[in-house]
């Protein structure tokens, strides 16, 4: 598979990408840096996202739930029991998964519109529940803050996050190329054929899930350590949702790079907003850039510009 | 010798409508079986039955001995029993060479993961339905009907069936087109496979059936050969009166 | 008991008037409108430009709220979901990405804070050692004259029995001459100016805030999916179902937990009975 040309030229792009990711704090400040940290956390989410919803076209309007509860696993044990980030961080992570099992259940019985209202309710019952139940170990609406943090400073925490960003990428990618991934698309475009050809869709959605929690909850428990704070506003939010999802969409869904460079858009895009419109309103530009690109091209940016990238090919040829 | 499948009996209701009513009929190893009747018989529900697209209300299906009441449909589909549908619908966003490529799973995720697709195989099971190097690498979208109907069954051959059901294969079709699947049909059946043919095309389904069963109203009308059926008055008064 | 019954009803009321508009817009179109809590945002906003920023008589910011509910309604079916149509998903996403983007307009006009609005009238009404404000009783009884009226439209006139007949059967409608994309036009146009007027309420019972849209859309999402493809009665049962379950909460339990419930509910209907307990069709 390796010796493929096709994977070779494919492997220069990651391999130029990674250096490039490497190289990038010798030109950068560590003002830059900290928008590339954040653009990796959200291009963590929107990967999160993709695998789930982009491949196997169950529509998740519910992954801050899982980001969450990461996050707040994560969170409440260093918090209350002092428990070391190398356990926290772990049990945050099995803890998503667990979640994605809760998850997938209705996904066994549910398609559609009505899978993306439940994962929907899903986090909105969880934003309820952190504030009413036990607000003395969640935090209620204020949170927690004064959380641990795994590294300070802008430098290392850019290299962490785009490492942890660029493996998972890589892995994903490599996870796709294969037959899992041509089944998982398969079942966006119909589910009953996929069965008939013989394939176990619940075995398959059931993996799709587990992935998604996996990269939610590796995301999730690092963000909060990250940031040192947590807050039910800031986690199971439908701004937080639509951040995730746009960067998605924007990027083009069921791509890898899509996520990616909608994340990166995204947040240069609010970056360089920031001057001239300092609060959430820049959201208004986004939202609206964001969606008018979803009407026109719902494949997203990542198609727009293979289709001009080929309309230039031919013009050169011509 | 036991048959290859066996009908007990089987019955669907939806709410007060009974499109399958106590229907028994069976096919034998290496058999070509026809399935005949006028539309809303309740010909494309026994296939949805046979491969638990729909739940039985009562009565057994039997395949190779055992009752596979139990089995969901991508089981009966890796015990040899794969169908192809009316209107093919092979997945519209790859290319040929995947969608047989997903014919091809194997069951298991880890391997699914760790071995390497076969691109040979995939192409020997796209030549053995009459596809070359170009028609491999199309999109659906770009397929003529009979080439849809090429694809349905290519698809079907790389699950590996044992039993295939083939429902309504000639229609839409060209009668070159005609011509050529059933000559690859014929071809397929050389190699052991048992069919189960639902079509409207009384006179292309003649030269590919052993025997044929005709249905109306969701029961058996007349069994025996395809003479013989044709020949029944029942049958005759089924497709012509009321 | 006879505290949580006025309540109750009162809320109920409410409930159904938000909902009914989301409803009428599944059922002709298949498609659920997430941004059918703009029209409840916007309605409360216009009302209180007109009403608390001009100083224009009440009834001359109720006409506005209702023609910018209607025109923003009709401006999403043009531009967004008519593109969309054959993808229910693809509307779903896309009416949550205008919803949030409204959302950013409204706190780019009048800020993140949340705004009280005035009592439609002032004053309380004492019942059984009950207090029912004015205002919310106004509100209910509208309601419930808006809701019959909707009932009579959709029965009785021509208009209403072809929205019948599309969300009943597309196709047959179609073959009847009748053209399913001006009905949801229509239907569209409606459910943004009832939407606006439940807003005009929602928001003297509650206050104006740049996420009130929220709420009442997950309340409207709950009577569609535990409802079913609703006839209006469906909904208006459901409606009752909801603001009494809420109405309890409130006053045997915590006014936290209130929207728990409803969550709860929500998800549990969507997986033990896919299909709703009033029957729907697929998606």
């Amino acid at each position: 598979m390796l010796s493929d040309p096709g994977m070779r030229k494919y492997l220069v792009g990651w391999a130029l990408f990674g250096v490039a990711l490497l190289l990038f704090p010798q030109v950068a400040t560590s003002g830059t840096l900290r928008i590339f940290i954040f653009a990796n956390f959200i291009a963590i989410f929107a990967m999160s996202w993709d695998i789930l919803s982009g491949r196997t076209g169950y529509i998740s309007f519910g992954h801050p739930f899982l980001i969450g509860i990461a996050a707040y696993t994560s969170a409440m044990l260093t918090y209350h029991l002092q428990t070391p980030l190398y356990f926290s961080i772990p049990l945050g992570v099995i803890a998503t998964m667990v979640g994605g099992t809760l998850f997938f259940l209705p996904a066994l019985r549910i398609r559609g519109t009505y899978f993306a209202l439940v994962t929907l309710a899903f986090m909105e019952l969880m934003y309820q529940l952190t504030q009413v139940m036990r607000p003395d170990i969640t935090g209620g609406t204020r949170g927690l803050s004064g959380l641990p943090t795994l590294l300070t400073g802008a430098l290392p925490n850019y290299y962490l996050s785009s490492a942890v960003m660029f493996v998972i990428a890589f892995c994903l990618w490599l996870l796709i190329r294969t037959r899992l991934g041509t089944a998982l698309s398969a079942i966006s475009m119909d589910e009953d054929a996929v069965k008939s050809s013989g394939l176990d869709t619940t075995k398959l959605k059931l993996f799709a899930f587990m992935v998604s929690a996996f990269v939610a909850g590796v995301g999730g428990t690092l963000y909060v350590h990250y940031l040192g704070s947590i807050a039910p506003r800031a986690i199971f939010d439908i701004n937080f949702l639509f951040t995730i999802l746009i960067a998605a969409l924007l990027g083009g869904a069921s791509t890898i790079i899509g996520p990616i460079m909608g994340a990166f858009f995204l947040t240069f895009l609010l970056e360089y907003l920031r001057p001239y419109i300092p609060g959430t309103e820049r959201y208004f530009i986004y939202g609206s850039i964001a969606l008018i690109v979803y009407v026109l091209e719902p494949k997203g940016l990542h198609h727009i510009i293979q289709r001009l990238y080929g309309a230039l090919m031919r013009g050169k040829q011509a | 010798m036991s048959p290859l499948l066996e009908l007990r009996n089987i019955t669907k209701r939806f709410g007060g409508l009974t499109a399958v009513n106590e229907l028994s009929y069976h096919v034998e190893e290496g058999e070509s079986l026809g399935l005949i009747g006028p539309n809303g018989a309740g010909k494309t529900t026994t296939f949805n039955l046979i491969m638990d697209e729909f739940q039985l209300t009562s009565g057994q299906i039997i395949y190779r001995g055992t009752n596979i009441e139990k089995l969901p449909t991508h089981k009966r589909v890796q015990e040899g029993i794969v169908r192809t549908y009316q209107v093919p619908r092979p997945f519209h966003e790859m290319p040929v060479s995947d969608n047989i490529r997903i014919g091809m799973m194997p069951e298991n995720i880890g391997k699914m993961i760790a071995e390497a697709p076969d691109p040979d195989a995939e192409m020997a099971i796209a030549r053995s339905v009459g596809f070359g190097e170009r028609e491999f690498a199309m999109y659906p979208g770009e397929l003529s009907m009979g080439d849809l109907r090429r694809l349905e069954l290519a698809r079907t051959i790389a699950a590996g069936p044992k039993l295939l059901l083939l429902d309504e294969v000639f229609a839409g079709l060209t009668v070159a087109e005609i011509g050529q699947i059933t000559e690859l049909l014929l071809e397929k059946r050389k190699d052991g496979l048992t069919y189960i043919i639902v079509s409207h095309d009384l006179r292309s389904l003649a030269p590919l059936v052993d025997r044929v069963v005709a249905m109306s109203f969701g029961a058996l009308l007349s069994e025996g050969s395809f003479d013989e059926v044709l020949a029944d008055e029942k049958v005759q008064e089924a497709y012509l009166g009321t | 008991m006879t505290h949580i019954i006025i309540q109750g009803l009162l809320l109920s009321g409410l409930y159904a008037l938000i909902a009914v508009g989301f409803t009428m817009i599944f059922s002709v179109g298949r498609v659920l409108n997430l941004a059918y809590g703009v029209y409840i945002m916007l309605g409360g906003y216009i009302y209180f430009q007109c009403v608390q920023v001009w100083h224009l008589p009440k009834a001359v910011g109720f006409v506005m709220a209702v023609a910018a509910g209607v025109a923003f309604a009709v401006a999403t079916y043009q531009l967004l979901v008519r593109r969309l149509e054959n993808n229910p998903v693809a509307v779903e996403i896309s009416t949550l990405i205008l919803a949030v983007v409204m959302q950013a307009l409204i706190v780019m006009i009048y800020g993140a804070a949340s705004r009280t609005m005035w009592p439609l009238v002032n004053g309380v009404w004492r019942i059984e050692g009950v207090a029912v404000t004015y205002n919310i009783l106004i509100a209910t009884v509208a309601s419930w004259f808006i809701l019959g009226g909707l009932m009579w439209f959709v029965h009785k006139t021509h208009l209403g029995r072809a929205i019948m007949a599309v969300s009943m059967d597309r196709k047959g409608a179609m073959v009847s001459g009748i053209d399913p994309r001006r009905i949801s036009l229509i239907t569209w146009a409606i459910s943004g100016g009832l939407g606006a007027i439940a807003g005009v309420f929602f928001a003297t019972y509650t206050q104006l805030d740049p996420s009130m849209w929220v709420g009442p859309l997950i309340i409207a999402v709950a009577v569609v999916v535990i409802g079913g493809i609703g006839s209006i009665v469906g909904s208006l049962i459901v409606a009752h179902l909801i603001g009494f379950m809420e109405t309890i909460t409130t006053s045997l339990l915590a006014a936290e937990l209130r929207g728990v419930f409803t969550m709860l509910l929500i998800i549990i209907v969507l997986i033990v009975t896919p299909k709703g307990l009033f029957g729907r069709e697929e998606l």
